[in-house]
């Protein structure tokens, strides 16, 4: 793993304004990125995952209430740059995006190769057949036949569109890719064909990959970095070789056993309980109503614990010690008695 | 790939490619003949029809054998020749002349046999003459009466259409990407302006710029007696037009432009206009090949059918500026019952709409892959 930072985030926070209150989806966020790295955001739906895409891209809705912040992209804060610029320096020079449902993603009178094409027309300044041949390059890394290029959206499949998206997102050559979602429009034989396709792109090119998803199974194959969303926030970060053996947030642990396992008998578990409603949330942990580790200081904001290349926000761990939780079960017992 | 749609490659793509094109040929010519047949059907039902309403079902006849008669009995009494004649011979006379009178005219055939007379005559063009109207040349040819007044209705109507038009689109992309600010919420609370006609606003803008202010003419095209020079004949022609154009603008912008701006708001919400964001595309490369290009179909239908509707003027409007255009030409015919000059009128706007219709289906395939004609 490459140790120079590609992207830091610090307190990245996203509100926006609803009719029923302002809507926290992403609230005070931030971790960081190597070059050439993977990390999986992993969350239920409606935690705030795909907020989360939109706020590094500054692909803002109309009813934003609050945008703040820091965004280091190698180095330099881009929240601080005009619009502009934003869309000269950061928007598929450095960052790309695989939409969450490329049924609708691609203009629906254009031919795909064309919008394959034009983001290097637009930010590489070269002709047209400049930009087809290296969209035609990148369809051959996706795995679409070259007369595809022709078509339109209408005329492609659900697999062959998601394709298209990534070779959309490969064309400029990024240095970071955020995949929202990338398959969970598609079937099951899809999903994997385009797993695999991106887990050979991750060795062939040298790239970072942002991952949204809420499937935990597939994802775990490409991940070098996990982190969980919960409720607008990220609850832990961490290498993924020690998060899915031993994940340490009790959302965290929840959330790997109630994955089906391939061996062994383990039932899978769920999670008892709804995520909050990201309107009015009150203070304290916000895991903490269907937390079974749940005691007293849950009441306050959970501090943020960093050992050893993981954090996690969480109580459990406040004496700096991630390997072994506070032994709370007094305070559960109390808990469960009220 | 497992999800590729492979076409099967026993035959050279050569003759795939040729197999299609004449499938694709037979397919729309086969689609233009139905097109074709069924747009005919309509338009010669409804001209049948405007010719019984025109007529009121035949009720007309009447009204003209009466008009005849009364004539010709006023001819009679006033004929000095014809006074001195005993009363039976006199009204013998006068029954001769009215049959003779009648049967000039047709009326002597009854009116359904008629009726199928003037439909062969109105399909083919041949619009006859007007029973009342005469063209300001004299003329009681229908086709010099209509074609005497399109050019000041074109002239009216397509200048307030086609500026009310460009001005809605433009306004409504501009207000679309500032959606919430307050020339937006302006326009929307003004959008209940339109509700009253472009006449209304007509007298009200007459009233000050004509009567307090005298600066524009009261009404007319152009001033009596009209400029020798062609300049002069221009600049007169416009500031007569500068009102009506006015009174029409008022009231059609604002439910002009909201209309435009929601329909340009609910596609620029869509999932690929925020990808091309994403992607660093300009807010007017955006605009241009991923808003105006994508709802290209709507834009052509709602400009073609308002290029059409200019055909038919604007009753009032032309009323309250003394326009001679065609819908008071109109206006006059109904009072009149003038049939020739309404059935005249009804049936060249018929065959332009088809014709619209007809081409529109054809546009629309050219400008968006996923119509295909006759499929």
């Amino acid at each position: 793993m490459a140790q120079d930072t590609l992207l830091r985030i610090n307190d990245l926070k996203l509100y926006f304004r609803t009719a029923s209150g302002v809507v926290q989806a992403v609230d005070d966020v931030h971790f960081e990125l190597a070059h050439d790295e993977a990390v999986v955001v992993i969350g239920e739906s409606g935690c705030g995952k795909s907020s989360l895409a939109k706020a590094v891209l500054r692909l803002l809705p109309r009813n934003v209430h609050t945008y703040s912040g820091q965004v280091f992209l190698n180095g330099t804060d881009v929240m601080k740059l005009s619009d502009e610029a934003f869309r000269r320096q950061v928007r598929w020079v450095n960052m790309s995006l695989v939409p969450q449902a490329a049924m609708n993603a691609l203009n629906p009178v254009m031919r795909v190769g064309d919008q394959v094409a034009e983001p290097m027309m637009v930010h590489y300044d070269v002709n047209r057949e400049r930009a087809l041949e290296q969209a035609r390059r990148m369809f051959e890394h996706v795995g679409v036949p070259l007369d595809f290029m022709q078509r339109y959206a209408f005329e492609l499949s659900g697999g062959m569109r998601q394709r298209v998206a990534i070779a959309m997102s490969l064309v400029t050559a990024p240095a970071l890719i955020i995949l929202d979602e990338p398959t969970s429009a598609l079937d099951v034989l899809t999903q994997a064909n385009i797993m695999n396709m991106l887990k050979r792109i991750k060795q062939e090119m040298e790239t970072s990959f942002i991952l949204i998803t809420h499937d935990i199974a597939t994802s775990s194959e490409l991940a070098d970095k996990v982190a969980v969303m919960y409720a607008g926030q990220i609850v832990e970060v961490g290498d993924a070789a020690r998060f899915f053996t031993e994940p340490l947030h009790p959302y965290s642990r929840k959330l790997m056993a109630s994955v089906p396992r391939l061996r062994g008998d383990a039932e899978p578990e769920f999670i008892t309980g709804q995520p909050p409603s990201l309107v009015g949330l009150p203070p304290g942990c916000r895991f903490a109503s269907r937390c079974p580790a749940r005691f007293d200081r849950c009441d306050e904001n959970p501090p943020v614990v960093a050992d050893d290349g993981r954090e996690v926000r969480c109580w459990l761990y406040d004496h700096g010690d991630l390997s072994t939780p506070i032994q709370n079960e007094t305070e559960m017992e109390q808990v469960q008695t009220e | 790939m497992a999800e590729a749609t492979q076409t099967a490659d026993t035959t050279s793509p050569t003759k795939i490619m040729a197999a299609g094109y004449s499938r694709t040929v037979g397919r729309v010519a086969k689609y233009t003949l139905i097109r074709t047949v069924a747009l005919l059907a309509t338009v010669v039902v409804g001209i049948y029809l405007t010719i019984l309403v025109a007529n009121m079902g035949g009720h007309v006849d009447e009204i003209r054998r009466g008009q005849i008669r009364e004539r010709v009995a006023i001819g009679v009494s006033m004929n000095p020749d014809m006074r001195q004649l005993p009363t039976a011979e006199r009204t013998k006379m006068i029954n001769e002349m009215v049959r003779v009178e009648e049967q000039r005219l047709g009326l002597d055939q009854p009116f359904i046999i008629r009726s199928f007379r003037f439909l062969t005559d109105a399909l083919t063009l041949n619009l006859g003459r007007a029973q009342h109207i005469s063209s300001d040349s004299g003329s009681r040819t229908v086709r010099l009466i209509i074609l005497e007044r399109l050019s000041p209705t074109l002239l009216l109507m397509a200048t307030s259409n086609l500026l009310l038009f460009g001005l809605s689109v433009f306004f409504a992309l501009y207000l679309s990407r500032k959606y919430g600010s307050l020339m937006d919420r302006l326009v929307i609370a003004l959008s209940p302006l339109s509700s009253a006609p472009a006449w209304f606003y007509g007298i009200f803008l007459l009233l000050l710029f004509a009567a307090v202010l005298g600066w524009l003419p009261f009404g007319g095209m152009v001033k009596a007696p009209p400029p020798a020079s062609r300049v002069e004949y221009g600049v007169s022609v416009l500031r007569h037009l500068t009102l009506p154009v006015l009174a029409w603008l008022i009231s059609g912008i604002f439910s002009g432009v909201y209309g435009w701006r929601t329909f340009f708001l609910i596609f620029s919400s869509e999932d690929y206009v925020e990808m091309a964001k994403a992607k660093g595309l300009s807010s007017r490369e955006i605009e241009r090949s991923y808003i105006l290009r994508p709802t290209l179909p709507n834009i052509i239908t709602s400009f073609a059918l308002l290029l059409i509707g200019l055909w038919q003027g604007a009753i009032i409007l032309e009323t309250v500026f003394n326009w001679p255009g065609l819908g008071r030409l109109l206006y006059s015919a109904i009072q009149l019952y003038d049939t020739p000059v309404i059935v005249g009128s009804t049936v060249l706007y018929a065959y332009l709409l088809a014709l619209t219709v007809f081409l529109l289906d054809f546009i629309y395939a050219l400008v968006d892959p996923r119509v295909r004609v006759g499929s």
